[in-house]
């Protein structure tokens, strides 16, 4: 990614790690159409494409939040603009779910944010991740427990199916 | 519980030994909570409301389900991150479909085993209509009287 300066003052925030998961057909192209302009982003943030922010399921969301996130962002299209016709709907109501399940537990909210955009708004994808950088910035790192929190799976393996990474894979066997 | 409520009450309007099938009105309706991944497709085809999709999510059935699960996935994902126990049933908003309450009325359900047809987890099991002292699969068969099955359906 062009352009590795902070934006926050060096350091500040540069042991965070933001992971963005951006729509193909508007927030990842703004991606990179800014950094064809040389627009420095947070050095905090990580994109992962996706083909629709439709695709994007709380498991997503939650898995990068428990493997090593500090926050999660998800960048899709304008509302009503999808190219699917409806997928960022879909990804505004998961954020949400995702958003009240973080609540219930303990956890900010605001680790989980939705922005919107179109393809030919790069300023607007930088203003976004500069926001969520901002923002994580200002809260702790996020805590996590190896052991569950002192609560256990109903049977064992999933905890460490998850940390061995591959939590979706096995999600999807057992679906 | 052999029979649902309503099923036993249609049952008693049918003659005698014409319902044989494993999956029509008056099967008992089994729910195997534990594979459930809440998509709500049992509840669009119930005919009679006994199924619905509720609006309040238990965030202790991620955490509580089983690990190799679909939802276990996600609860042990959260039960890394959770700092207290939840506070309590969260909203689920419209467009979110999996991750669901269903909502099962066993006083409602007809038994007509259409939800078994549309669960994709196939966590829901339809057993034959049987009456209570007869473990042979026909409704009716144990009833004085009744013909073969062979014989009604020829």
């Amino acid at each position: 990614m062009a352009g590795a300066a902070s934006t926050t003052g060096p350091g500040a925030t540069a042991d965070r790690k933001i992971v963005a998961f951006c729509c193909r057909e508007c927030a990842y192209a703004a991606a990179d159409a800014s950094a064809n302009a040389r627009t420095p982003l947070p050095p905090t943030v990580r994109l992962v494409l996706m083909p629709c922010t439709g695709r994007v399921s709380p498991l997503h969301l939650l898995s990068a939040l428990a493997e090593g996130a500090d926050g999660v962002m998800v960048a899709g299209c304008l509302l009503g603009q999808c190219h699917y016709r409806e997928g960022n709907f879909h990804a505004v109501d998961r954020v949400a779910f995702v958003q009240r399940l973080l609540r219930s537990v303990g956890v900010e909210p605001e680790r989980c944010r939705m922005f919107t955009m179109s393809a030919g708004e790069p300023p607007k994808f930088v203003a976004a991740v500069r926001e969520m950088d901002r923002v994580i910035g200002g809260l702790p790192p996020l805590p996590r427990s190896e052991d569950g929190g002192g609560r256990k799976a109903a049977s064992a393996g999933g905890a460490s199916s998850l940390a061995a990474g591959e939590p979706l894979v096995a999600a999807r066997g057992a679906a | 519980m052999p029979l649902t409520h309503r099923g036993r009450e249609i049952l008693s309007r049918v003659p005698a030994g014409t319902l044989q099938s494993t999956v029509g009105v008056g099967c008992e309706i089994v729910r195997h909570e534990e594979l459930c991944v809440g998509c709500g497709k049992c509840a669009g085809n119930c005919p009679s409301g006994a199924s619905e999709r509720g609006a309040l999510f238990d965030v202790n059935q991620l955490l509580d389900a089983p690990a190799d699960s679909r939802r276990g996935a996600l609860g042990g994902a959260l039960r890394r991150l959770m700092r207290h126990e939840p506070d309590g049933p969260v909203e689920v908003p419209e467009r979110v479909t999996v991750y669901r309450t269903i909502v099962y009325d066993n006083e409602k359900c007809l038994g007509c085993g259409t939800c078994v047809r549309g669960c994709p987890a196939e966590a829901i099991e339809a057993r034959p209509p049987q009456a209570d002292a007869a473990p042979t699969g026909s409704v009716h068969a144990a009833a004085p009287g009744a013909p073969a099955p062979e014989e009604v359906c020829a």
